[in-house]
Formats: C-alpha cells, sequence, structure tokens
C-alpha cells in the first residue's frame, strides 16, 4: 500500500488560489494587486470543481491559478509598488513632523501619474512578456485601440488628466496615420454606438469602435482609476505598435507633430512623416505561435467564403471572383504581378474549389481619383480618417472644420464629390440669382449645387468601403432615403436572415405557404389585397390559391375531420403509421365518391379533381413534421440522459435563432407587401 | 468665554432693535442715582446693599472716568471696608457679579488702588518708635479666584423676560428685591447718545438686564491684542536662558568616567556613508544638484522595437484568452433595414423590462441621415464593463459544439422495419367491477382469463371479447393474480384471492381435456396425507405452511377444485414451465415469503428461512433448473438442484416491482416502481446494460413476448403501456439491440393507478393489459 495522500496538496485544491490568498501571498493591497492583475494579464479561473479547490467551507469567490500567483512574486512592478508605499510613508511622516522641506524633496521623488500621467515605472518587460511576438500584440489589440479611442475623446477631469488625454489621441492619430499609409483598413460600419472599423494588419483582423465626437457622458458607477490602469497600459502597447509598424514601412516613429497646426484643429494633418532612409522592411514571415493557438486567419477567411458560397445558388458562385472579397488578399498584394488565370467551370455540377482572387477595387484606388469636399454638417474626422485609408489624396472641407483641408473653397473646380448631410431646401429661383450675384467666392447659395460634382450623403462613403465598388450615387443624393446601411461583419450563415438577400431566395420550403394562408384568414375579408399576392408568388401558385378560395370550406372541413383521426389515433398510440395515411387516404377517396354521386345526381360533368394542392401541401407538410417529431421523440428515448441535455439545448437554441431570423423575415414581408419600405441597394 | 458668546448672540440682532437698546442703556446709566435715592429710604441693610451694587454699576457705567474720578468712586467700597459687617455682604455681591469677564477684569485694578493708598496705619509703639498696623487681610471665599464666574446673577437660568411684568429682577441674598435697573428718559436718552462713553458696547446683560460695558483694562487688553503685543502687560516673552549646563568645568565633576574616544575620533560609519556618496557622484551615478525644470523635461518615453528578436513561445496549457467583443450586427446600424426596427410592443416591452433582463442593452434604431445620429449614452459605461470583464470575469473553457444536433441522435431503425408489433386496441373486456387485478392469456392462445377487485375470476374469449365464464372465489378480498397452468395437456386455471390459492378447471374446453385436468389436480390428495410432517423441537407436530383441501360444494361446481391455504395473502403466482410446481409470493410474510407447491404431490416447501428483505415477485428460468427472487433492491438467482445461490443480480431500483426473464434464459427485464425499465444481461454484468426511464409514474408489469417475437413490453401506472422491440443476437459478441417501438394509450387512470397487468399471446404479436378502469384491452 503506497502512501497515504494528503488532502489539499495536489490537484485542483493546489491549482487554485482565492484572491484573498494571492493578495496576502504578495503582500500588496487590494488596489496594487488589481494593477498587477491588469497590466500582467492576469485573470481568474473557474474551477473545475469549485469544492475541490476551495479549502474553506464558505461558498466561495474567485480563484486565481496559483503559478499565475508565483509567477506575480519575482515582477519587478512589485518592488515599485513598495518602494512607492515607503515613500509614501516617508512624506506622510514628514509632513505629521512639520517637515515642509523634507516632504516637497520627497514628494519630488515620488511619481504621481495621475497628475503628471507619467509614472516611474515603464511595463515595457510587460508587454514583451505578455506578447512573444508582435502578431501576438495585434490580436490583442481591439480592447486596446477602443480604449484609447475613447480616451482620446474624453474631457479632463481630475482622474482623467489631460496629459493622459493627448497623449491617447497622439497615439491613435499615429495608428491612424499607419492605416492611411499602408492601406490596410477594410471595413467600417456606422452604429449607433460609434462607428466601427477593421483593418487587417499581418493577416489579424483587427475590429475597434470609435465614439461619435459628442461629449460623454460620465456616470458615477465608473471606476476611472480601473480605466486609467488600462489606458496606462494600452498606451504602451500601442506605442510599441506604432513603432513596429511604422518602421515596417519604412517610416521615422514618432512623427513630427506640429504644435501649431494641432492648436487649429488639424489632428492628423498635425503630424509629418518622413521615411527613415532604410525603407520598408521585409517581414520575412509572420512569427506566430504556432497553430495551435488560433485557427488560421487565412484559412478562416476561406472557409468563410466557401461557407457563403454554398448559401448562394451555383450561377452566383460563377460569377464569385468580382463581388466577393477574400481576408487573404494581403500577402497577394505585394506581389506585382497581376495575372492570376480564373478557372471557370465549363459545365455545372463540379465541386467548386477555391481560387486565389482579387477583388475587384484595390483599397489604396478606390477613391484616388477623387477630390472630396466635406460639408459643415459632416463629421470631418471619420471621414478624412476613412478616406485617405481608401487613396483619397485630396479632401477639402470647410473652414470651421479646422486646419489641414486641401482646400476651404467650395467653388474649388477640382472637386469631384461633395459630401453633405443636410435636407435640401428648396429655394425659389429668383432668390438664388440674386444670392449668386452678390456671392462671395467662397460661399454657396443655400440649396444650389455647383453642376459637375456629384453629392452625396456620407453613407456613400461606408457603403463604397465596404462593398470595395463605388455605389450608384443618385441612390445617395442629398435628401434622399438612404438604403440600409448593413453590417459588414456578418458572417451569412445558412439559414440565417440574410436583409441583403432577397426574401424567396431564403425561406423556408413552406414558410411562405403558411404565411400566405395565415395572410388569407387575416384577409379573408378583403378582395384588394388578393390582387396583390400575385407579385410574390409564381405563377403556378397564384392559380393554386385562386382555385383554392373556392373550395376552401370544404376543404377545411376535411382536415378537420382529419385532424380528429388524428386526435383519435393519438389517443392510443403515441407514434404515427401508416394507419393515418390509409384513413386520411380512404376519407379522401370516400369524400371523391362522394363528389362523383353527386354530380352524377345533378348531371354535371364532374371536373377533374382540383383538390387544392396548396392545402394539400400543407396537410402533407403538417403530416410529415408531426413524423419527424415522433421519430426525434423515440430517438430521444433512446439517448443517454446527457445526450439528450445537449441536444435539447442545441435544439432550443437553435429554433431561438430560427425564431427570431423567421420573424424577421415576417416583418419584410409584411413590410414588403405594404410598399413602404426603402430601397435596397 | 461666556461673556463673548453672548455678545456675539446680542449683535446678531437687528440693528434697529440694537439701538432701541442702546437707548436704554444709556438711561439706565444716568438714572442708577436716581435709583439709589428712592431706595434708601427704604432700610439701612437694604441701603448698603443697593449702595455697592450701585457702586458696581456706576464702575460698569463710566469706565472713561479719570482715574481721579475712580478714585473718588472708590472711596465707597473703602468706606465699605471699613464696617466690617457689611464687607461680607459687598463681598459676595461681588462674587455674584453679572459677568465672569468684567468682574475679573475690573477686580485686577484693585491692587493697583490698593498700592497707591497704604494699607496700614502708622502708630506710635510703646517705645514711641513708628508702629505700622496692617489691616487685616480679608480671606474671602474665592478671592483670588479670577477664573471662577463671578455671578451677579440672582435668578437663575431663566429668560429674563419673565420678570417683564415686575418692577424687580430677582432677590439678593437678603430676600430683598432688586430693583429693575432704571430706563431713562428720550431727553437723557438723547444726551447720551450725543457722547457714547468709552467702553460702551450697546449691548445688554441678558442675565441682569443691565448695560454691558468694558472697562478701561480690558479695552487695554483689547488694543493690545489689535497691536499685535501680548495681552498680559509686562509680560517677558523673551527671558534671559538660565543655563542648566554651562561650559565651566566643574572642580568636583560629576562623573568620573574618561572622555569616550568618538569624542575625538572621526566616525568610521559617516566616513563609509559619505564616500559612498562621493563614489557615486564620481561615476554619475547620482548628480550632486539638478534643477527642478530638467527633471519635466527628459522624460519623453522612448520607443524601440521591442519585439526586434521575437520568438514564438506557445501558449502556456492554462492560459484562456480573452473573448473578443462580438462584431456589430444589422440592428447595430444607424440606418437599418426597417425589418429590424422593433415594433411599438416589443419597443415598450424593453423599455418595461429591467436593465438586467433585456436581451440587447440598445433598442434598434433608424436615424435616416448621420447628423441625427446622437451620442451613444452608455459608452463608457460599456468600455468600462469590458474592462472589468477582462481583468475580474473568472475565465473558464468552454467547448462550442459545432454539429447538426440530428448528428447526435443514434440512427434507429423505423418502426415500420420492426413490425410486427401491437399499434391499436382491438377488443375491449368489459365486466369487472373494480380493478382488473391480473391477467392472462392461456397457453393455446384462445383464452383470456382475468380477475379483479371484485373477487371474480372471469375467462373471456379472446378475440371476441366475451365472457364465457366467471367464478367468484374471494367473498371479501380481491383476485390478485390469475395464471394459467403451463402445458397443452390440461386446462388449469390458477388464482389467489386473499391468503388462498385456488386452482380451478373452467368449463370450457372439451370434456377429455377437462377430466385430464381434474385428474391432473385430484391426483395429489394421496401424497398430501402420506407426506410425513416435520416435527418441531418439542415434539408437536409442526404446523404445516399450507393447507390443500377442497374449496366447498358451492366452488366446485363452478370448477374451483382445490384452495391452498397459505398464512398470508398471495400476491404472485409464477408456474415452472413443466407444470408440476408453482411458486408464490406473500411478501408480507416473513419466513414463509416464498413457497413452492408441487402439484402432483400437493406438498408445499419453504424454500428459504430467511430472505434479505421483502420478496417481490419470483420467476423460474425458462430452460434451467435456476430459480430467481427478486426482493425489494435486488434479484437473486439459485441453483434449484445444487441448492446454491448463483447470483445477485442488481438493477439499483429503489423497489422492484415486477421483472421477466428472457426465453433465451440470457437475458432479464426489470420494472420498478421508481420509473425505471432496466434490461439486464446476464452474461455482461449484474448491471443493467439500458436503463430506461420513459414513464411518468411507476412501472408495475413488465412481460417478453415468448412465442417468438423480439417483443417485449411494460405497463404502468400513467395509463400507458410501452412496446419495445429488444433484439437479443446468439451473438455473443455483440448486444442486444433496443427499440422503443410504441405507446398504447387507452386505459383510465383512476386513483393514480392505470394499467396493472400485461401479458403476451403466446402466438401472435399481441398483448392484454389490465386497467385499474375495470377493463381489459387486447392490442393487435
Amino acid at each position: 500500500m503506497g502512501r497515504i495522500k494528503k488532502k489539499g496538496t495536489a490537484g485542483q485544491a493546489k491549482n487554485f488560489i482565492t484572491r484573498t490568498q494571492a493578495v496576502r501571498k504578495l503582500q500588496i493591497s487590494l488596489p496594487d494587486f488589481r494593477k498587477l492583475c491588469i497590466w500582467k494579464g492576469i485573470y481568474p479561473r473557474e474551477p473545475r470543481s469549485k469544492k475541490k479547490a476551495s479549502k474553506s467551507s464558505s461558498a466561495s469567490t474567485t480563484f486565481y491559478y496559483t503559478k499565475d500567483i508565483q509567477y506575480l512574486l519575482h515582477e519587478p512592478l512589485l518592488q515599485k509598488f513598495r518602494e512607492q508605499k515607503t515613500l509614501e510613508k516617508k512624506i506622510s511622516k514628514a509632513l505629521g513632523r512639520g517637515d515642509a522641506h523634507d516632504a516637497s524633496r520627497l514628494e519630488r521623488n515620488a511619481s504621481r501619474p495621475e497628475k503628471t500621467g507619467r509614472t516611474k515605472y515603464t511595463l515595457d518587460h510587460v508587454i514583451r512578456e505578455r506578447y512573444p511576438t508582435f502578431i501576438d500584440a495585434l490580436r490583442d489589440l481591439d480592447d486596446c485601440l477602443s480604449m484609447l479611442f475613447l480616451f482620446a475623446n474624453l474631457p479632463s477631469t481630475d482622474t482623467v488628466p489631460a496629459k493622459m488625454i493627448a497623449r491617447c489621441e497622439r497615439l491613435c492619430l499615429e495608428f491612424e496615420h499607419y492605416l492611411i499609409v499602408s492601406n490596410s483598413l477594410r471595413k467600417s460600419f456606422l452604429s449607433i454606438k460609434g462607428i466601427y472599423y477593421q483593418a487587417t494588419i499581418q493577416g489579424q483582423d483587427i475590429l475597434w469602435l470609435v465614439p461619435y465626437r459628442f461629449n460623454q457622458r460620465v456616470t458615477g458607477d465608473v471606476d476611472f482609476r480601473i480605466m486609467g490602469t488600462f489606458v496606462e497600459f494600452y498606451q504602451t502597447l500601442l506605442g510599441f505598435v506604432n513603432f513596429r509598424l511604422y518602421t515596417s514601412v519604412g517610416l521615422v516613429y514618432p512623427p513630427k507633430f506640429d504644435k501649431v497646426r494641432d492648436d487649429q484643429g488639424a489632428e492628423l494633418g498635425a503630424f509629418s512623416l518622413e521615411g527613415n532612409g532604410v525603407g520598408a522592411i521585409e517581414q520575412p514571415k509572420q512569427i506566430t505561435n504556432g497553430e495551435n493557438s488560433k485557427p488560421d486567419p487565412k484559412l478562416q477567411a476561406e472557409i468563410d467564403k466557401l461557407m457563403s458560397q454554398l448559401n448562394q445558388p451555383e450561377k452566383e458562385a460563377e460569377q464569385e471572383p468580382q463581388t466577393s472579397q477574400t481576408l487573404a488578399e494581403g500577402d497577394e498584394e505585394e506581389q506585382p504581378t497581376d495575372t492570376i488565370d480564373k478557372f471557370e467551370p465549363a459545365a455545372p455540377g463540379g465541386d467548386i474549389l477555391l481560387q486565389p482572387s482579387y477583388s475587384a477595387t484595390d483599397p489604396s484606388t478606390l477613391f484616388s481619383n477623387f477630390t472630396f469636399f466635406l460639408s459643415r454638417e459632416t463629421p470631418r474626422q471619420p471621414l478624412e480618417f476613412i478616406l485617405k485609408a481608401f487613396g483619397c489624396k485630396r479632401i477639402g472641407w470647410d473652414a470651421v472644420l479646422g486646419d489641414g483641408a486641401y482646400t476651404h473653397n467650395e467653388l474649388d473646380p477640382s472637386i469631384t464629390h461633395q459630401v453633405v448631410d443636410r435636407p435640401p431646401i428648396q429655394v425659389d429661383p429668383e432668390a438664388a440669382e440674386q444670392i449668386e450675384d452678390n456671392q462671395t467666392a467662397q460661399k454657396l447659395a443655400p440649396g444650389s449645387r455647383v453642376p459637375g460634382r456629384i453629392y452625396v450623403q456620407p453613407q456613400w462613403i461606408w457603403d463604397s468601403v465596404n462593398d470595395e465598388e463605388l455605389k450608384r450615387p443618385d441612390l445617395y443624393g442629398p435628401g434622399a432615403q438612404l438604403p440600409p446601411h448593413l453590417s459588414p461583419f456578418v458572417k451569412k450563415v445558412r439559414g440565417q436572415y440574410d436583409p441583403s438577400a432577397p426574401l424567396n431566395e431564403q425561406d423556408r420550403e413552406d414558410e411562405e405557404l403558411e404565411a400566405d394562408s395565415d395572410m388569407e384568414e387575416d384577409i379573408s375579408g378583403e378582395d384588394d389585397m388578393a390582387v396583390q399576392q400575385p407579385k410574390l408568388l409564381t405563377a403556378m401558385e397564384v392559380d393554386a390559391t385562386a382555385e383554392g378560395m373556392d373550395i376552401a370550406g370544404s376543404e377545411d372541413d376535411e382536415s378537420e375531420e382529419a385532424d380528429v383521426v388524428n386526435n383519435e389515433d393519438d389517443d392510443f398510440g403515441g407514434f404515427s403509421e401508416a394507419e393515418d395515411e390509409d384513413e386520411d387516404e380512404t376519407a379522401d377517396s370516400a369524400l371523391q365518391r362522394q363528389r362523383e354521386l353527386e354530380a352524377e345526381l345533378t348531371g354535371v360533368a364532374l371536373e377533374d379533381k382540383v383538390a387544392n394542392p396548396k392545402a394539400d401541401a400543407k396537410k402533407k407538410a403538417a403530416k410529415r413534421a408531426k413524423e419527424e417529431d415522433e421519430e426525434l421523440e423515440r430517438a430521444k428515448m433512446m439517448m443517454s440522459r446527457k445526450k439528450r441535455k445537449i441536444l435539447e439545448k442545441m435544439v432550443y437554441s437553435n429554433k431561438k435563432k430560427d425564431g427570431e431570423a423567421e420573424a424577421l423575415r415576417a416583418k419584410r414581408r409584411k413590410i414588403e407587401k405594404s410598399g413602404k419600405g426603402a430601397p435596397r441597394a | 468665554m461666556a461673556p463673548s458668546a453672548i455678545d456675539r448672540k446680542r449683535k446678531s440682532v437687528p440693528a434697529e432693535h440694537n439701538e432701541t437698546l442702546e437707548t436704554d442703556i444709556e438711561s439706565e446709566a444716568e438714572f442708577g442715582d436716581g435709583l439709589l435715592e428712592g431706595i434708601l429710604s427704604q432700610s439701612e441693610s437694604e441701603d448698603s446693599d443697593e449702595e455697592s451694587n450701585a457702586e458696581e454699576e456706576s464702575d460698569e457705567e463710566e469706565p472713561e472716568l479719570d482715574a481721579l474720578e475712580a478714585l473718588d468712586s472708590d472711596e465707597i467700597p473703602s468706606e465699605d471696608s471699613g464696617s466690617e459687617s457689611e464687607e461680607p455682604i459687598g463681598g459676595l455681591v461681588k462674587s455674584n457679579g453679572t459677568k465672569t469677564a468684567v468682574v475679573a477684569l475690573r477686580e485686577k485694578p484693585l491692587p493697583d488702588e490698593e498700592e497707591e493708598k497704604p494699607n496700614y496705619t502708622v502708630t506710635t509703639d510703646a517705645n514711641g518708635g513708628e508702629r505700622y498696623v496692617y489691616e487685616e487681610i480679608d480671606p474671602v471665599y474665592d478671592s483670588d479666584d479670577s477664573d471662577a464666574p463671578i455671578t451677579t446673577n440672582t435668578i437663575g437660568d431663566i429668560p429674563l423676560s419673565f420678570y417683564d411684568s415686575y418692577p424687580h429682577i430677582g432677590y439678593d441674598i437678603n430676600g430683598k428685591k432688586i430693583m429693575r435697573p432704571a430706563k431713562g428718559e428720550a431727553l437723557d436718552a438723547l444726551l447720551d447718545s450725543i457722547d457714547i462713553p468709552k467702553g460702551w458696547t450697546g449691548l445688554t446683560d441678558p442675565a441682569t438686564g443691565k448695560p454691558l460695558n468694558l472697562s478701561q483694562d480690558e479695552l487695554e487688553i483689547l488694543r493690545r491684542i489689535q497691536t499685535n503685543e501680548m495681552p498680559e502687560e509686562g509680560y517677558d516673552p523673551y527671558p534671559a536662558t538660565v543655563e542648566y549646563f554651562t561650559g565651566i568645568e566643574e572642580i568636583m565633576p560629576l562623573s568620573a568616567a574618561p572622555e569616550p574616544k568618538r569624542r575625538f575620533l572621526p566616525s568610521k560609519h559617516e566616513a563609509k556613508r559619505v564616500m559612498k556618496i562621493v563614489r557615486a557622484i564620481r561615476e554619475g551615478r547620482i548628480m550632486p544638484y539638478r534643477p527642478p525644470g530638467e527633471r519635466q523635461e527628459e522624460e519623453e518615453e522612448t520607443h524601440y522595437d521591442i519585439w526586434q528578436d521575437e520568438v514564438p513561445r506557445p501558449d502556456h496549457i492554462m492560459n484562456i484568452p480573452a473573448p473578443k467583443i462580438a462584431p456589430p450586427g444589422y440592428d447595430l446600424s444607424y440606418n437599418p433595414p426597417p425589418e429590424y426596427l422593433p415594433t411599438k410592443a416589443e419597443k415598450q416591452a424593453w423599455e418595461t423590462a429591467d436593465p438586467e433582463d433585456r436581451e440587447k442593452e440598445y433598442l434598434p434604431t433608424s436615424y435616416g441621415s448621420l447628423r441625427k445620429v446622437p451620442g451613444y449614452e452608455k459608452f463608457i459605461n460599456e468600455r468600462f464593463e469590458r474592462s472589468l470583464d477582462l481583468y475580474l470575469a473568472p475565465r473558464v473553457r468552454k467547448n462550442r459544439l459545432n454539429i447538426d444536433p440530428a448528428s447526435l441522435l443514434p440512427k434507429l431503425p423505423r418502426p415500420e422495419e420492426l413490425k410486427p408489433f401491437p399499434t391499436v386496441c382491438s377488443t375491449l373486456f368489459r365486466g369487472h367491477e373494480g380493478r382488473v387485478r391480473s391477467l392472462a392469456i392461456d397457453p393455446s392462445g384462445v383464452w383470456l382469463a382475468s380477475g379483479g377487485d371484485d373477487g371474480t375470476v372471469r375467462v373471456w374469449e379472446l378475440l371476441t371479447g366475451k365472457q364465457i365464464w366467471s367464478a367468484k372465489i374471494g367473498d371479501d378480498e380481491g383476485v390478485n393474480v390469475v395464471r394459467w397452468r403451463p402445458g397443452r395437456d390440461a386446462v388449469i386455471l390458477s388464482a389467489a384471492a386473499g391468503e388462498d390459492v385456488y386452482l380451478l378447471v373452467p368449463p370450457i374446453v372439451d370434456p377429455e381435456t377437462d377430466a385430464a385436468s381434474r385428474e391432473l389436480l385430484d391426483k395429489g390428495f394421496g401424497h398430501a396425507t402420506n407426506a410425513t410432517q416435520a416435527l418441531t423441537a418439542n415434539g408437536a407436530r409442526k404446523e404445516p405452511v399450507a393447507k390443500w383441501a377442497r374449496p366447498g360444494s358451492r366452488l366446485e361446481d363452478e370448477g374451483v377444485l382445490i384452495k391452498i391455504t397459505l398464512r398470508t395473502t398471495v400476491k404472485v403466482i409464477s408456474w415452472h414451465r413443466r407444470g408440476d410446481f408453482f411458486s408464490t409470493v406473500s411478501p408480507t410474510a416473513q419466513k414463509s415469503a416464498v413457497a413452492i407447491h408441487t402439484l402432483s404431490k400437493h406438498l408445499t416447501q419453504i424454500p428459504f428461512r430467511r430472505l434479505p428483505g421483502i420478496a417481490q415477485t419470483v420467476q423460474f428460468h425458462p430452460s434451467r433448473p435456476l430459480f430467481f427472487v427478486a426482493t425489494q433492491r435486488t434479484i437473486r438467482s439459485y441453483d434449484l438442484q445444487k441448492q446454491e445461490l448463483v447470483k445477485i443480480i442488481q438493477p439499483g431500483a429503489r423497489w422492484i416491482s415486477s421483472f421477466d426473464i428472457h426465453p433465451g434464459g440470457d437475458n432479464l427485464i426489470v420494472g420498478s416502481y421508481d420509473r425505471r425499465l432496466l434490461w439486464h444481461d446476464l452474461d455482461l454484468s449484474t448491471r443493467p446494460y439500458k436503463t430506461m426511464r420513459f414513464h411518468q409514474k411507476a412501472i408495475r408489469a413488465v412481460k417478453y413476448h415468448k412465442g417468438g417475437f423480439p417483443l417485449f413490453a411494460d405497463a404502468s401506472d400513467d395509463g400507458s403501456l410501452q412496446i419495445f422491440h429488444g433484439k437479443v443476437v446468439s451473438d455473443m459478441m455483440e448486444n442486444a439491440q433496443i427499440v422503443p417501438v410504441k405507446v398504447l394509450k387507452g386505459h383510465r387512470v383512476k386513483s393514480n393507478l392505470g394499467v396493472l397487468d400485461i401479458d403476451w399471446h403466446p402466438r401472435e404479436p399481441w398483448c392484454v393489459s389490465a386497467g385499474a378502469d375495470g377493463t381489459c384491452r387486447l392490442w393487435c
């Protein structure tokens, strides 16, 4: 017999440590511990068995991985915290003695990051530790960018020093400059929360959210000390990332910053980039942490594409290469050769192979030939950024929007596109002429347009960017009702509702049928709606409905009868069997015979049996559904309880998703019927 | 200090009121004398009292009087001091003085005055020389206590307004009224207002109603405080120090210890520390002086390529990266497709819901134009929540099954492929009153016997549902069980009602078989009498465990031939396949729960002296000499030849209700009251091979089809039967395949009982069930 194992020395009991124990072990205060956790990326875990992990009887708390805490013990920052603590003690002691001179001398040594925005310590080693490769850092950049962009837009308070905000703003603008230079911005989306951007840098998709330029509402339940700790770390991270990115495209980091222009509101224009004379550093290969860490983004993109292809009908798949955009194009971009042979299926039926593809438009050239002018009411910063990121070199705007414009003159003849976001004003021509007479060079009469230029609303830019092609500007004219702005981030999944696809493509087989019958019931009184129906239905179905209306009454009775039979059957038998069908059929034939007899009596030739195909289909569908249900029930009986639970969960969630999609489809059907839907791009 | 506090309070009263007060006080001050006159005439003692009072008043009221006048005014006290009797009174009055500060301050100058005026008289002594006769020192109580409040208030701590309607305020020590200080008239007031006396504060002492004026000394103190001097005159803040230790070497030192070395050697430790600093300065580690401005300048953070020599490092196995924020969907758009906009009802539901209960934290809204989009209110909050999640939320790796749920379902053959099995109720057997407890189809498959709570045994024609024969065997007890004897040579039905087991030959068959059956039953009567009875320890005849007898002529006529009386109620009868033995179970009996009866010998034996637990049911093995006994939790199989325990089967059920053995003999199904149906493979394990829980209520009976179809069925209290396809493969390597094929519903549930018994047709895939609703049903 082996040694008796002592309890709590191995396994989960040893692997996990509660927060209190961790704090006690590190001998620091809770706020310091919090800081360390945030910077070092240490997070609580959920042990597989809480009971085994907690040594106390009380239902416990948060658990940390013991090894994490052990690594923390050697953290240089811990020493800094301790030094800071002793310094604070010395200062308070000096003040208590009334030794002001000594206190002020010590105070000079103390770091007051909340005042100066500068600390005694650096987080460089932490960044190196957390992100051993550059790709790792890029992978984790989402939260970093969202946070820094938010802080760049915050008002300064005593908890958020102005220096911190200024630094955030600079870092963000520097990052934007890189995106502009490298053309790595891919998608953007105007949401109600803010503007989402997605960039692809070295194959990593980075998605972040930038708030609209409004004063942020700061509520009391937000602890800015925690946010500040994050920001401190993220600033360091983005600084290093920016350095690496700039050097990779052969630029000097940090770029020159013109304080004067920045004060005039130039923002992006306040920076001047300069080459470092070395040129772009070729990244021979990306160093990643191996395949196990994450699915390969390229592979993922291809899978996505394949999925979308599968969802689309065959004929669309053929013209796929023009419309589809892949995320894997990044590496091909660098090759100068443009020609890739396209393999087109000669005959349908073969498997679809993945082909390397170019998108129709290079993101760097989408707007490169245009000159834009931004009207006063448009948001200048996001527009400037997105236009520049997609190749536009000349952007002018109204002088009130700040410095850094290509031109402030609205009448500049080189302007090809003007972005406006105001309702069209009806101006009577005489007044307009009058104004035209005495107008200055810079001003234009309200409501009047400069000929030869395209007026669009801002959404045109976003939609064009997301679809990687220039949209029809007439849909986006000033005052026009805009087509819906769709998120480019939603992956098309089979069975999910897709607002861009036509409705009849994505219906379930019998959904329309059901919807129609529902509608019929709804509008049985109204005749005019029946006229509208042909719009949606195919010709055959129209016939069917037309006929179906006549004999609807009798049909209903019959189906009810059938139902009754079914119900009776249910009483003594859970599962349906052939008898059901037989009974239905016999009932049908009896009815048929009855009709024939009646026809004979009246002497009228019986027209071919016009059994309502739709009702038939409906009945059949119902029967099929019932059979399937029973089959499922039977199969479920034979599953183990665990598996059954899993299945039920899956079925539940699938059903919920389907229900949502169905509700959306129903809504859309209704809207389309009423004919007041917005135009779809 | 109390007075100053009162002063402050006083000052807060409106200015108008102050002015009226002023005039009042002025007049009062002036009328101190007039008042005196009025009082003098009254009495001597009072007079002096008032006089001193008046003196004080005048002291307070005329602080401006110069020294001469002060001397004059002080004449009276000195005179008073001369009259010994009056002195204490004056002192007392003083001690009762209105205001502590005022009085204390006023007392101060007194010694000065005394200095000027000699407190002695010069007389000649007996020798003719000068002799100074000093006045006796008057040790008045707290005479030098300047701190204690000396109050002249005699009314106590009550508002002055209580005396408003009286001419006096309070009483003195002698019980005389202290008259109210007089109020002046308008002219006097006017006169007074012309020259405001020095020290005038314009306040009235609330305790005495007298005007509150500052004395000269008080004014002096105030002046000193104002000019930042010491308030006390003549206080030297910097007295010459009196040295405690002097540099002068004493001739006789206090200690004779020699001077320590450290006094005249430089400290090594200090030298070390200094050298450390010096070295640091030389090496440039510390700067001797750095201007503070420089500090701010140099802190431009430096950036470098931190990933210059990056080495991929596989993630720690326990590392769980934070999940990314989900990308925005269509409904988050500022201008979403119209189908994403909430309807009015949805909107209202969202608004009324608690913020925690909401599925989405936002409401899809269409703004139509970008300029109309407002700032998002919860932006900071959401980001804050996200950062909290990043460092505070416990992370756990969850495997998401991204598979089609259909792939989890076991592949079952379609029920159509497994036909035949009973599907519909074809015949209904009505006739029993009360529950039908038990039923059985005879081995030929023509008749159905049933027994119920009404005490009758009935025989029906199976296909038509016609009752052919019935006999009432239980008078007050129901028939618990009916079973046919196996074998086609005779038709014998066994039934149990109460403690009695009856063997019947229903008159339904041809006379030959009938006669054969009767003969078979009667054959054992000789054996029964011949059987040697066991003797108990004391030699007496042991009472037989069962009595085999004729049931009586009435029953005999009906076809009931033998009655076996046991000790307790019999619940189960189980026949051996050869038809010579049958076993009964009476669960309530302690020792004789299980009895084995031999038909040919009319012999009853008790095989088990003791059973672990209450016996539930028994079965003979279909081919081998094995005997299975089910107790509450386990089923034991015994070898009847070797008379030993072979196996204990543990289904794991709480309470076994019934079990049946597969005709092949290697499989077993067990039904339990805790709703489980368990399939045991006897070769495999003592634990169940499959557990099925498809009933809502207890399972009462389970039965295999014995005639070649791979079917079995169970009957439950929820009123349903479930038919299973259970194919046992002869190949040892393959497990039995069990497929549920049919749920038969039809019996009504009556007082929580549904279907009580079940039996299969010996050849056809039909089954019969006995219901608590008084019917039997044939399903085919």
